[in-house]
């Protein structure tokens, strides 16, 4: 396959290669590539996933939004919890509003007061859910407002606990553009070292080309026909590497946990799936790192030739 | 064609290489430059081949002043020369017909339109049988041959020869030195071949110029 790809670059004149393959220390390049290929994709796959994963949570936490009612001396909570279910549901934007049942508000608290809990002997904050129908055009406020003739009764949007998530995920985001900067110039000093290494060992072939009346611009191309050509191997190699490791991680992780953690999990930190957004991602990798490999040999390439004419 | 004035060569602040050098080299014609190791033979072909600049003095080649001129026409101008060297120089991972054609790939031509000429001359040198071997399996009269076809396939007005027969026997010198002076009766190439076999020189009448310590002391 990568035969076929290669027979598709760019030869001048349909000859052979004039920069030998075996001369462009070509293994090790491959090698390096390769791994910075699978470093990219795995920390491009990563970041994707957590993006994924933010935007979903964000996304249904926002769908929802609860009404706490407190218990205050003097008041009837069922009958405030029923004002607070009919207010919520006059509300525009809103698609449903149920109160909290006391079975519901133990099985809730059970992991913190244990079970068995009986709350009739305990006054506790009740709780309703309210089901957006759309998040942007709800009245909240209005929402707020009108609870405020309810004592006790306050509005939890969960917009803390969304800014959170967002942050965080726009942290983790932001690490792995820094983490893709860093591979990046680590590729790109790599193969200027390789590209003058190669430049040296094959310098009788550039007096030679010099001597026949080769432009350093014809030179530069024939090196970066040998370089674009290991970029893409590498670049090809490192993205099916990095495919592969999403493939076997997501799978361990269903076979590690139960059926219902895997699913708690998923729930919490999303799934392993790339999606077709994070296979092409990583698919993108792979012309990335040939570009960058191209072009920065060719620069060194001239920059060379430049210093040595 | 070629004219030199006063030319001299030192590198860096090293002494001169080159003192004086006052000629002028007519095109078509035929020059044998000779003299001692070290008298500076490879110095001035290095000058003919513009990849040296004269430290004093003025060279002028196709009618141009080349002190002065940018990378794009030094370029332009190196094309219309060819070389040969004494040690070859062909590039061992290419074929026979492959090294001969590359000055035309370097232009750009598509293997189309080359591979005729290609494969003419290198019928032309001797070569047609040896076309697909790689030069290590090459005599050394074949490889002298096949750089000699690489030299002038894209048709130079001038072709320079650095000791091209240093590496073979001296009948095989002697039959080189007639392929030399085939294409230079043939095509016109205006030839300067350096040599310090004084034998060789003896069976040619071709017009010397004698070289000794960067003084050009003899051009008849």
């Amino acid at each position: 396959m990568i035969e076929q790809l290669k027979s598709f670059l760019p030869r001048r004149g349909g000859g052979a290669q004039i920069v030998p393959e075996r001369s462009v220390a070509g293994r090790t390049l491959l090698l390096m590539i390769t791994i910075m290929s699978f470093l990219s994709a795995v920390t491009l796959g990563g970041v994707v996933l957590v993006q994924k994963s933010a935007i979903a949570w964000s996304s249904d936490v926002g769908r929802e939004v609860t009404i706490q009612i407190r218990p205050v001396e003097g008041e009837v909570m069922e009958s405030n919890l029923r004002t607070a279910v009919a207010l919520a549901e006059a509300t525009p934007g809103v698609a449903a509003a149920h109160a909290l049942t006391l079975a519901e508000s133990e099985k809730l608290l059970e992991p913190w007061l244990g079970a068995g809990l009986d709350l009739t002997a305990i006054e506790v904050p009740r709780l309703v859910i309210v089901q957006l129908a759309d998040p942007t055009d709800a009245d909240i406020e209005g929402l707020t407002r009108n609870l405020g003739a309810i004592k006790g009764a306050s509005l939890d949007t969960h917009a803390a606990w969304r800014q959170q998530l967002n942050t965080m995920a726009g942290a983790v985001v932001i690490s792995g553009l820094m983490v893709l900067t860093l591979i990046g110039i680590a590729t790109v000093l790599a193969i200027v070292f390789a590209t003058r290494g190669a430049m040296a060992s094959n310098r009788e072939i550039v007096d030679v080309l010099h001597y026949i009346g080769a432009s350093n611009k014809f030179i530069a191309g024939e090196f970066q026909g040998r370089f674009l050509s290991i970029g893409l191997q590498g670049g090809l190699l490192g993205a099916l590497a990095a495919v592969l490791f999403f493939a076997l991680v997501g799978m361990a992780a269903g076979n590690v946990l139960s059926g219902e953690a895997s699913a708690q999990v998923g729930v919490l930190f999303g799934r392993f799936a790339l999606g077709i957004d994070g296979i092409l991602g990583i698919a993108a990798v792979v012309p990335v790192i040939a570009a960058l490999t191209a072009i920065t040999s060719r620069t060194t390439t001239q920059r060379f030739l430049a210093e040595t004419s | 064609m070629i004219e030199f004035s006063d030319v001299g060569l030192r590198y860096g602040n090293g002494p001169e290489i080159l003192r004086d050098l006052t000629f002028s080299i007519e095109p078509g014609s035929f020059h044998f430059l000779t003299g001692p190791s070290g008298a500076g033979k490879t110095s001035l072909l290095r000058l003919l081949l513009l990849s040296l600049k004269p430290s004093r003095g003025r060279v002028t080649m196709f009618g141009e002043d080349v002190s002065d001129l940018s990378q794009d026409r030094l370029l332009q101008m190196r094309r219309h020369i060819g070389i040969v060297f004494q040690e070859f120089r062909l590039l061992d991972h290419l074929t026979t017909f492959e090294n001969v054609a590359l000055p035309l790939r370097v232009l750009g031509q598509p293997e189309s339109e080359y591979r005729p000429n290609v494969t003419e001359l290198l019928e032309w040198v001797g070569l047609g049988e040896r076309m697909n071997a790689l030069p290590s399996l090459l005599s050394g009269g074949e490889k002298q041959r096949a750089a000699i076809a690489r030299a002038v396939i894209a048709r130079p007005k001038v072709l320079l020869a650095d000791e091209p027969t240093g590496n073979v026997d001296p009948d095989l010198s002697s039959r080189l030195v007639h392929l030399f002076a085939e294409l230079n009766r043939t095509l016109g190439m205006t030839i300067i071949l350096a040599t310090h076999e004084l034998p060789l020189l003896d069976q040619f009448s071709y017009p010397r110029m004698l070289l000794s310590r960067g003084e050009l002391v003899i051009h008849d």
